[in-house]
């Protein structure tokens, strides 16, 4: 039969990490399964302040081996509370992966037995909310040296949704077209899908007449 | 005796050539046989255009796997003498296949300005002909259309092979209809051509 | 020597898709790369929000196109987390056939398409026709030749037709005869061995730091793969594991990753034939559409304040969708969905890899990372 991670493993990984980063201030962690339909996983969800997250992310990576950032997420609440306009949402992955060795110059595959993973080999989700006030410029620290998965995630975010990242080293458009306006991001919730009219957002709705933004930026 | 730099070449081929042109072209004018002429050589020329239309290799999205499909051995479209080419200067099928998003329509309309008369356009897809189902969506252009003067729609999403390829032979029947020479039936395109930009 | 950037346009007949890469050169090598890409973006985040649970997964086909299954299942299982829904068994060996039947047909179009990248063009007609044949299943499943919109929230739309499972049977046999004439053809060929090994080394803790998954990391001797570390659906009933393969001391290179996918397609074909044998209620009976073995009752509305967090294996890496509910309608849209591709996250990784190489390593590199643009740009 195929071999796959048992779901108790899985929950005693999990709880190991939630009581290790529990001692940190600001943060909130627990232990929630998930089903989709089918298997259940048990996945930590964390709550946390944005001046902790910095820490958070780096105890994170040197001490439960957290290597693998998937996806960053920005979303705008703009009926929220006053210090929830803003959402950032984590998801990290840690997957047990190591270099393989090699013996006598021929490297020995690593086939990890999925039955009987434990420990820091053990993969696990974590999944961290991140909630910031409500600005005009809504930022967070970056994580781009910790995790380098999660650079262009930031920029797309950036891109998209408006929120900028501290730190962060060259910032620059990579899905909207690299002349679009400055302070235009189009995931924001106060802009329609779609501006048929000329005044609305800006004076050529097919966008050809704009000069370039980050002209210094791109090569 | 002989000065320096006189021509000494009573027989200016310049002059030949032009002087033999004009008596032919005189000639066959008075005895009309510039007109059968004319209709033979359009005729040969719009037979050798539609039978061997050259489209760019360009796939934008989902419609470009259906393209690749139609060159591949169930849907042969060689056969139809459609042959993909690389270069815009090669071409001369323009065969849109995918939304066109505020980014790219700048070098689509580069790419079409590229391909020498006499060239068509195939808008192929949902996607092409109107934005498709992205057509309420902020970046998507309503159709290849408000850009680039199209000639064939295709509809579908995507459009099956064959359809592609009979999108091909509507293209031809319009050949036929409008002959090869294209100049007084659509404008020029006014957009400038900028070469070495970006 | 003069250095100098080359822009290998968005018009480009190697890149598979629309995209820029920009290379820094100096004389013959590589000196520095820079992607560019948006020339598909098609906003279908901000889309989804003005859309139905439903209405959302045609989009989710479109998205990497040469894979359409994989990823609107992607988005199924998301949705389902997000509404809490229970899918009965038959469904989910349905759906592992399907998507394990569209992981073969995308294999096959990056096998054929990288076949002329590297020269050899024979290759593409052949991949293509055996990719034919598995469009025909997923076209019997599914009702069309690309865009299937074939799950739905709490099951699948359809069953198996009748004698789809003996036509399946079939043609998954003979192309498991058939995987060994490219396996010739391309480890035969003197020129695809000297351009596609020792060309673009990626080392595993490198790859997972960077966000490279799937595949690209399986060929660099880890087997970590999705469906056994965070496992969905019914991979634990059948009887397979994930294809690795032996990398050199400085890491996978070009030859590794083309070998995996070969790898990963046999395996593939032999999970579609298990499972068509564990089927439960059998592969030969034949259920009503929204018959409870196939499909179940799903709520519509995610009231604010829920959320669904799916990761998934995609034929090109890990694959997630994170959808947070509460959107128009009252909850009947979802308020934002978020999705990551893992070709978005690898091109800046392949445009690493090329430093150092000459320009003519750039096709070979670039199409064995095997991108697919539709899903990158959203």
């Amino acid at each position: 039969m195929g071999k796959i991670v048992s779901a108790s493993v899985q929950k005693d990984a999990a709880e190991a990490i939630v009581t290790s980063i529990s001692e940190v201030a600001g943060i909130k962690a627990e232990v929630v399964e998930r089903s989709s339909g089918t298997h259940t996983r048990n996945v930590v969800v964390v709550n946390s302040s944005p001046t902790s997250w910095r820490s958070l992310a780096e105890k994170l990576y040197s001490d439960h081996a957290v290597d693998y950032c998937s996806m960053i997420t920005g979303i705008h609440w703009p009926e929220g509370d006053d210090d929830r306009k803003w959402e950032v949402v984590y998801h990290l992955l840690r997957t047990g992966v190591r270099d393989p060795p090699s013996e006598d110059g021929v490297v020995q595959p690593i086939i990890v037995n999925p039955s009987t993973v434990r420990g820091f080999g053990t993969p696990v989700e974590i999944e961290v909310h991140v909630h910031l006030t409500d600005s005009r410029t809504p930022s967070i620290d970056s994580v781009q040296d910790i995790w380098v998965g999660a650079d262009w995630n930031e920029k797309e975010t950036w891109d998209l949704v408006g929120i900028d990242f501290d730190g962060h080293d060259g910032m620059r458009r990579v899905l909207l077209p690299h002349e679009t306006p400055r302070g235009y991001h189009p995931l924001q919730k106060q802009h329609n899908l779609r501006y048929h009219g000329f005044e609305e957002m800006y004076d050529d709705a097919q966008g050809f007449m704009r000069k370039p933004d980050d002209v210094g930026k791109i090569k | 005796m002989a000065e320096d730099g006189q021509n000494y070449s009573v027989f200016n081929s310049r002059m030949l050539v032009d002087v033999v042109g004009d008596v032919t072209d005189e000639a066959l004018k008075a005895s009309r046989m510039k007109d059968v002429i004319g209709v033979l050589a359009g005729r040969v020329f719009n037979w050798g255009q539609r039978k061997s239309l050259f489209p760019l290799h360009l796939g934008i999205k989902c419609c470009a796997l259906e393209m690749a499909a139609a060159g591949a051995s169930r849907f042969d479209a060689e056969r139809f003498g459609v042959f993909f080419r690389s270069s815009p200067r090669q071409c001369d099928v323009r065969l849109v296949n995918g939304p066109i998003s505020k980014k790219f329509a700048v070098p689509i309309v580069r790419l079409w300005e590229q391909m020498p008369e006499p060239k068509w356009c195939i808008a192929m897809g949902e996607c092409a002909i109107s934005g498709g189902p992205y057509f309420q969506s902020y970046n998507v252009l309503e159709g290849v259309d408000t850009v680039i003067p199209v000639d064939v729609y295709i509809p579908g999403c995507p459009p099956r092979p064959e359809a592609l390829i009979d999108g091909f032979d509507k293209l031809r029947q319009k050949i036929i209809r409008i002959g090869v020479d294209v100049d007084d039936v659509r404008p020029e395109s006014d957009a400038p051509v900028i070469i070495g930009d970006e | 020597m003069a250095e100098m950037w080359i822009s290998m346009g968005p018009q480009h007949p190697m890149t598979h898709g629309l995209w820029t890469l920009k290379v820094k050169v100096d004389g013959e090598t590589v000196v520095d790369t820079e992607p560019d890409l948006g020339y598909i973006h098609r906003g279908v985040e901000k889309i989804c929000e003005a859309r139905d649970f439903t209405q959302i997964t045609t989009y989710c086909d479109r998205l990497c196109y040469a894979s359409a299954n994989t990823w609107s299942h992607s988005y199924i299982y998301a949705a389902a987390d997000l509404l809490e829904v229970e899918v009965p068994e038959r469904a989910e060996y349905i759906r592992l056939i399907a998507i394990e039947i569209q992981r073969i047909a995308s294999h096959l179009m990056w096998l054929g398409a990288y076949g002329p990248d590297i020269g050899n063009l024979s290759i593409m007609v052949w991949c293509l026709r055996e990719r034919e044949m598995m469009m025909d299943l997923l076209q019997e499943l599914g009702g069309s030749r690309m865009h299937y919109n074939f799950p739905r929230i709490g099951g699948v739309k359809r069953d198996l037709p009748y004698g789809f499972a003996q036509r399946a049977r079939a043609k998954l046999k003979l192309f498991l005869n058939r995987i060994q004439e490219y396996e010739a053809l391309y480890d035969e060929s003197t020129i695809f061995l000297v351009r596609s090994q020792g060309v673009g080394y990626a080392k595993p803790e490198e790859m997972v730091n960077h966000g490279v998954s799937g595949p690209n990391l399986r060929a660099a001797g880890v087997n970590y793969d999705v469906r056994w570390a965070h496992p969905y659906s019914v991979y634990s009933e059948l009887d397979w594991s994930a294809p690795v393969e032996r990398s050199s001391i400085k890491g996978a290179d070009c030859y590794d990753r083309y070998r995996v996918r070969v790898e990963e397609m046999r395996v593939s074909a032999s999970m579609a034939l298990q499972a068509l044998d564990k089927i439960p209620g059998g592969a030969d009976t034949h259920y009503e559409p929204e018959d409870p073995m196939i499909l179940a009752k799903a709520p519509s509305r995610a009231p604010e304040g829920t959320s669904g967090a799916h990761h998934f294996e995609d034929s090109r890496g890990e694959s997630m969708f994170y959808i947070a509910g509460g959107g128009e309608g009252r909850g009947k849209q979802p308020y934002r969905v978020s999705i990551r591709s893992p070709i978005f996250i690898t091109i800046p990784f392949a445009a690493k890899c090329m430093i150092g190489y000459k320009v003519a390593d750039i096709p070979a590199i670039m199409g064995s990372f095997d991108p697919c643009i539709g899903e990158t740009d959203r």
